[in-house]
């Protein structure tokens, strides 16, 4: 009986069944859909002024609280970048009944412009109203003292009290430390973009910045954001219907952003933005210690005091910082000129290495070269020439072009794109900051995919006193000095020598990559940095004038970099040519002489030539540096350099 | 003029049929979707960047179901039993050698890594379904004790997960092809007896503590209002206080300012409630019923027993997972993960989701085929 009716199927009966199912089942989702509806119109309409009082009163709240930004010393430990409290009146608008009246009677007991005002009131017209918005920031504490007698007059306003970035030093560090600026769109974009890169929960990065207004823009703030930034804490509030706090149920502490000490010296910066600004350059200097790639100092003018920015910069101020000097603009690093002269020693360098020269050579200095078959000449900036013949030695000393335009052809490009990359050039340092600039280390293939043209022998000639396409940063120079300072070792350049935590001495110190240039002939480097002491040497020294009577001995080279090319017939007369076509001042060095302490790059803008403008810079801060900050005394390191040369030879 | 509408119209629809798209189905579908980005973006507290995720998750579940609807019924009948014992052999492994996140082993990762039980989610009710597609109906007594053992294990096998919510769903789905099929109405009064009894020892020796904590908190919320009460205190008010009309969009005070946890995941309902009022809820709920009516609509038109039992079956899950969540997220029901069909942000499920609506696509449109 069973089986039977298993082997027969009996469409009919079950289309019917299943139909009927069908209708069942629909009946009971409707059903149960009516079921939830019901729900919702008790909740959204029979219970709804009970929910709605209890929405209003929002009893618990979750509140984020901001963690207090790691703080940034100098080498000797003064503050450079700290948190100074600030007040802000602050509107809560859902908690206004009236607010024209309220802003009219505010406007009453503050000065606040009508700019702010119309500000304030666009910005809360799309923004939800149970949050609070500044009406004004940096308050006075005569303003605070007068609001908390009139508070009872201001429902839904209130002062709080918050820790802005302060910078005491102002301009002269605002192009290392950089800035701090509101919190965009796009950077909350970035956040999740970075999220997603590192395989995390969207919103993980934006929470940690629940509760902070500012972020690093530039410099180290933006460099070290994540150090320097800390993590958010939160406070789960029980509050009134006015959204003032009953009491704190729980509490998660914020935890303090790492400190930053950088190997900076504070007196040096102060001290080359001084003699800058008395000289009224625009330019850049950067100071490195050779033995270790920290930068010293990094200058560059004109600045701007980064502080105005820190409570949100009006257009007005902003506009005027947009002036042809462009303070804004961090030549140090973004900066990118023609190295001029300043390359030689390192040109000079690789001819002997790669054996196209040797310490003999000389070559005959007509006062210009003229490559073979061509009789375009090349000039050298002594009309005349340096003499009859001119060796390796001599054509640093006095900086003479016919020798160098020689030597680059004797090398090619290919030679010395390769040599030039190993001192670092057309690459980034390394540096802490985000917007170091790599300049142009020009090669074949380089000029092909930008230029769509082959490279020509000229080219190679120009690349030999360090113009035509070869630009650099002041970084990079001052880091390729470093590397004749260091017989060969070129570090990444780090301004931050370590983070630490708040109240721990434990400090983790940034990974120094470093490469070793080929040395293996010692001598060709001696030869080098011995012609670049006779730069700032009497008697024919480009440099020896600006170093007159130095306590210490210093290595060092001039540049003069033309801006505006010269035609061939024409001389350079700086009285006819406007101003932002005078040549750049360069000088690069280091000294003392034995142990290197500081190796500079000096670039200024427009000043005329290196030995006369760029070398008595570079002087003054060598001086202060050397003899004040550090106190070297000339009997111990120049005596001692004496006895260890006697034993070289 | 009439005719030449009539073939034109025939016309579109046949290009349509022959790519195996329901429209109607496909039009509720993108409804629901649009709705869902507009509610993401304001529970996710504006955020483009989720958004975008979302349209991506959508776009993968488009194309689940549009390669799902290629595959004819009874291609996927032939292959159901592989497609199970794969999946069994899948939730075996995943005791085995498992990756654990939150305290539960529910992920397996051969390149790229995914819940084998999202696998059964499917691969039940298509056994099932085929199971007693060439059987005689109503079931006999045997034929159902199979057919039992075919849900069961791997229910089993997922509540040792341990994963209640999943196995419950997935066991539903499966029990929804034995009631289509003709189960008798006095074995499903039994059931439910035995459901009676077997409560009290489901809650001593299978729930895990964190569930009978919800049990417990949901049949009291104000037990532990910081705690696991939190939810669905805020999730009411949240609710209630959108009233008819809503707040608006953005607007939602609750949702916006993070009183609500998972405000995009899971809980997204209480967003839409406080926003959209009374009235964004009715017109999701009138979009769902519109889904379910069509998919029924699809089963009864099935041109054989495993198409319409697996049609059927799929659609009664779907309202199953909209009722669970949003009965939970009302207070109706005790909290258990499980998110808003099309709605909710993120999870695997949506793949899972439009995947069985691709099925039901194929249904609809192989029919004609075969039987012309």
């Amino acid at each position: 009986m069973l089986k039977k009716r298993e082997a027969t199927k009996d469409v009919g009966r079950e289309t019917s069944i299943f139909y009927i199912r069908c209708v069942i089942a629909l009946i009971i989702v409707v059903g149960l859909m009516g079921f939830l509806l019901a729900r919702e119109i008790k909740l959204q309409v029979l219970e709804h002024d009970k929910y709605q009082t209890q929405s209003e009163n929002n009893r618990i709240q979750v509140r984020p609280i901001a963690p207090v930004r790691g703080l940034i010393y100098d080498q000797t430990g003064k503050l450079l970048a700290q948190n100074r409290s600030i007040f802000a009146l602050e509107v809560v608008p859902e908690q206004v009944d009236n607010m024209a009246d309220t802003v009219m009677r505010l406007k009453q007991i503050f000065s606040i412009s009508d700019e702010q005002i119309e500000k304030f009131l666009e910005q809360i017209k799309f923004r939800p109203k149970f949050n609070s918005y500044a009406i004004k920031t940096n308050l006075t504490e005569q303003e605070v003292a007068t609001f908390s007698i009139n508070q009872h007059f201001f429902p839904g306003v209130s002062v709080e009290a918050r820790l802005e970035r302060y910078y005491p030093y102002g301009a002269t560090l605002v192009h290392v430390l950089g800035r701090m600026g509101a919190i965009t769109e796009d950077d909350l974009i970035r956040m999740d973009e970075r999220d997603v890169a590192n395989n995390r929960e969207i919103g993980t990065t934006r929470q940690r910045y629940a509760a902070t207004g500012k972020m690093g823009k530039l410099g180290l703030e933006r460099y070290y954001e994540d150090i320097l930034h800390g993590d958010v804490g939160s406070e789960k509030v029980e509050t009134d219907a006015r959204g003032r706090v009953v009491r704190v149920l729980e509490r998660k502490e914020p935890v303090t952003g790492k400190d930053l000490h950088l190997y900076l010296n504070l007196a040096l910066q102060q001290k080359i933005t001084q003699s800058m600004q008395e000289k009224g350059v625009r330019g850049a200097v950067v100071a490195v210690d050779p033995a270790t790639g920290g930068v010293l100092a990094m200058v560059s003018q004109p600045a701007y005091d980064p502080n105005m920015f820190t409570g949100g910069i009006s257009s007005k101020e902003y506009q005027k910082l947009l002036t042809p000097e462009r303070p804004l603009y961090n030549r140090a690093v973004q900066g990118t000129y023609p190295p001029a002269s300043t390359i030689k020693p390192h040109l000079a360098f690789l001819g002997l290495k790669e054996g196209v020269i040797t310490p003999s050579t000389r070559i005959r200095d007509p006062g210009w070269f003229s490559l073979p078959n061509n009789n375009h000449r090349y000039r050298d900036w002594k009309a005349w020439g340096h003499g009859k013949t001119v060796d390796v030695t001599q054509a640093i000393v006095e900086s003479c072009d016919t020798f160098f335009y020689d030597l680059s052809v004797r090398l090619g490009i290919n030679q010395i794109y390769e040599g030039m990359r190993q001192f670092g050039f057309g690459q980034k340092t390394g540096i802490d900051i985000v917007e170091e600039k790599v300049g142009i280390m020009p090669s074949r293939e380089w000029k092909k995919s930008t230029r769509k043209e082959p490279w020509y022998n000229g080219d190679t000639v120009n690349i030999g006193i360090g113009q035509g396409f070869w630009t650099v940063t002041p970084l990079q120079l001052a880091n390729a000095t470093a590397v004749l300072a260091n017989d060969g070792i070129r570090y990444n350049l780090q301004l931050v020598k370590e983070f630490a935590e708040a109240n721990r001495f434990e400090a983790n110190t940034p990974v120094m990559a470093y490469h070793q240039i080929d040395t293996s002939d010692g001598s060709w480097l001696d030869l080098v940095k011995n012609s670049m002491k006779e730069v700032t040497e009497p008697p024919r020294g480009t440099a020896r004038t600006a170093f007159e009577g130095a306590e210490y001995t210093v290595a060092g080279k001039t540049g003069t970099a033309q801006v505006k090319s010269i035609a061939q017939d024409e001389e350079y007369d700086a009285t006819k040519i406007a101003e932002k076509f005078h040549d750049n001042a360069l000088f690069i060095g280091y000294a003392p002489f034995k142990r290197p302490k500081i190796a500079l790059a000096v670039m200024m803008e427009n000043a005329g030539g290196g030995g006369s403008n760029a070398a008595p810079l570079a002087r003054e801060i060598m001086d202060f540096y050397l003899l004040e900050v550090l106190q070297i005394n000339q009997q111990s390191e120049d005596g001692g350099e004496e006895s260890n040369s006697g034993d070289t030879n | 003029m009439r005719t030449s509408a009539a073939n034109s119209h025939k016309a579109r629809r046949s290009l349509l049929w022959r790519l195996h798209i329901d429209v109607p189905l496909l039009l509720g579908l993108l409804a629901l979707m649009a709705f869902s980005l507009l509610v993401v973006y304001s529970a996710g507290g504006e955020s483009l960047a989720l958004v975008e995720r979302q349209v991506v998750r959508f776009g993968a579940g488009l194309v689940a179901m549009f390669m799902l609807a290629q595959v004819s019924p009874r291609t996927l009948k032939e292959w159901a039993p592989l497609f199970f014992v794969v999946g069994i052999g899948f939730l075996l492994a995943v005791l085995f050698f498992g990756e654990s996140s939150k305290g539960a082993q529910r992920w397996i990762n051969i390149g790229v890594r995914f819940q084998p039980s999202e696998i059964m989610k499917l691969a039940v009710p298509i056994m099932v379904a085929s199971y007693f597609a060439d059987k005689a109906l109503p079931p006999s007594f045997k034929h159902l004790l199979i057919s039992l053992v075919l849900v069961f294990t791997p229910m089993i096998l997922i509540m040792l997960q341990p994963d209640l919510g999943t196995s419950l769903l997935i066991a539903a789905s499966g029990l929804f092809v034995i009631f289509f099929a003709g189960l008798r109405w006095r074995y499903i009064l039994g059931a439910g007896l035995i459901g009676v009894i077997m409560a009290p020892i489901m809650w001593y020796f299978v729930m895990h503590d964190y569930q009978k904590g919800r049990v417990l908190t949901f049949l009291n919320p104000e037990s532990d209002p910081l705690g696991s009460g939190y939810h669905i205190i805020q999730s009411q008010i949240a609710i209630g206080s959108g009233g008819i009309y809503g707040k608006g969009w953005l607007n939602g005070t609750q949702s916006q300012l993070e009183f609500l946890p998972e405000r995009h995941t899971d809980f997204i309902f209480a967003v839409l409630g406080e926003e959209f009022g009374l009235v964004g809820i009715i017109l999701l709920l009138a979009l769902y019923l519109f889904v379910i009516w069509r998919g029924l609509y699809i089963s009864l038109q099935g041109q054989d027993t495993f198409s319409r039992l697996l049609g059927a079956a799929l659609t009664l899950t779907f309202f199953v997972y909209l009722f669970v969540n949003i009965g939970m997220v009302s207070g109706l029901l005790p909290v258990v993960g499980l998110p808003l069909p099309l709605i909710s942000y993120g999870g695997t499920s949506i793949v899972t989701l439009m995947a069985s609506f691709g099925i039901l696509m194929s249904i609809q449109t192989h029919r004609r085929l075969h039987s012309a």
